[in-house]
């Protein structure tokens, strides 16, 4: 069978078993939402300085946001004895691993989808296509890297601090360009372009780095 | 031929040996049971069998393939049903299935016929969490044998599966070979003429059914 089938299969599973059950996205939804509303009571917002400081709520709601969208991709199935089940059909443990990362990024794109607009309602901020851009992109690459450290703490009793401890360091390429890219799409000074290009850069380093080692990770 | 050889198998968690030095050999279409008290190491070894562990040492040998260096071209005739159903709740008993037809590769055609042989086919559309835990049982032996394996290991399949559970092992164990795990002594008798016994990891050897005891 081929690896982009299998993937494809096991992403509709996971996003089917969500869409049933509703687990992840209405709470991280709330969280965000929540985030938002305490970066905005939390910092004294004008018209001067909302550029500034929103870009930096946004990614800390994002990056707690993916943390716990992850760390449920593989803990889920740990909790339901089925990711053994899965690992001994002859389908190659990669194409597992992408298809629940594609999965696992699709929720947290949704929530980006609530996270975006609220952003500009309570910060007052432009919403535009290169701000989309921007935080689509880095989800690439941070759900590649939450996906394989999740799976690698699955088995772990004390999963839910490891996964922080373990992705955090790796995010911070993607938050410090991403930051970047946002605040240059609000008008801050800064290159759009690099900042993009760099998480392009980013994306495709632990996409190859991850794949190679998600086989590992998996089977054993 | 033989379908199954297992060569000094070993495993150990920590210090500990869970599995210490078991050789097993099993012939095409030939059933064997695993007795043992709890602890003694069959779910251990079943997994082994399985290869869903790597054994710390020894060698396992299944249709003539070294089973860790070829695992996922045995596991398309490869057919195991572990302690735990491994079901995925929020999905209907068929949806699980079918799911795995697209892992194993095979037709989805095959669901309703692996249903029928479980005895799950009035309660397909039914969610994975709303079934007892005999017929998650049920379905995760519908699951195993999805792909029709020639070789079966069952780690005690009979748990929660009620009065005909024999009768249903017998009929997915005719014409391949297996392995099955119980304490079900009399369920062993029927369905396997070899026994192995394990006590704390290591095998006290195999025999017949007749010349089993505790």
């Amino acid at each position: 069978m081929s690896p982009l089938r299998v993937a494809l299969a096991v992403a509709r599973k996971d996003l089917r078993s969500e869409w049933r059950t509703r687990e992840v996205v209405p709470a991280l939804a709330q969280f965000i939402i929540l985030a938002l509303l305490i970066g905005n009571f939390g910092f004294q917002i004008d018209s001067r300085n909302a550029t500034s400081i929103a870009p930096g709520i946004l990614w800390l709601a994002l990056v707690f946001a993916g943390l716990v969208a992850f760390g449920r991709t593989f803990a889920a199935e740990r909790e339901q004895a089925s990711l053994e089940a899965m690992l001994m059909t002859p389908a190659s443990p990669v194409a597992i691993f992408a298809g629940k990362a594609a999965a696992a990024s699709l929720l947290l794109i949704v929530c980006e989808a609530v996270m975006l607009p609220a952003l500009s309602l309570f910060f007052g901020t432009p919403f535009s296509a290169q701000v989309v851009a921007a935080v689509l992109i880095a989800t690439v690459g941070m759900a590649a890297l939450g996906c394989l450290f999740a799976a690698i703490v699955a088995r772990v009793r004390a999963r839910e601090l490891l996964l922080p401890l373990l992705t955090l360091p790796l995010w911070i390429p993607f938050i410090v360009a991403g930051g970047q890219a946002v605040q240059s799409a609000m008008g801050l000074p800064g290159s759009y372009s690099e900042s993009i290009s760099l998480l392009i850069d980013f994306d495709i380093l632990f996409l190859v780095l991850t794949s190679l080692a998600a086989r590992f990770v998996l089977d054993e | 031929m033989s379908m199954l050889v297992g060569d000094g198998l070993t495993h150990r968690f920590g210090s500990e040996p869970a599995i210490d030095n078991v050789d097993l050999v099993l012939d095409t279409g030939e059933h064997m049971a695993v007795l043992g008290d709890n602890g003694a190491g069959k779910t251990t070894l079943l997994r082994i069998l399985a290869t869903a562990l790597r054994p710390t040492s020894g060698k396992l040998t299944i249709a003539g393939l070294d089973a860790f260096r070829e695992r996922r071209r045995i596991r398309h005739y490869l057919g195991y049903v572990a302690h735990a159903p491994g079901l995925y709740p929020a999905l209907s008993a068929r949806e699980n299935l079918e799911f795995f037809c697209d892992l194993q590769d095979v037709d989805r055609s095959r669901v309703a016929e692996a249903m029928e042989t479980v005895g799950l086919a009035s309660v397909s559309h039914r969610r994975a969490a709303e079934l007892s835990r005999g017929m998650q049982q049920r379905l995760a032996i519908g699951r195993a044998i999805l792909h029709d394996p020639r070789l079966l290991i069952l780690d005690e399949p009979d748990a929660s599966l009620g009065a005909d559970a024999a009768d249903l092992l017998a009929g997915l164990m005719r014409g391949r070979t297996a392995v099955l795990a119980t304490h079900d002594h009399a369920l062993a008798n029927r369905l396997c003429p070899r026994t192995l016994v394990l006590r704390h990891g290591r095998s006290l050897g195999t025999a017949t059914h007749l010349r089993v005891v505790r």
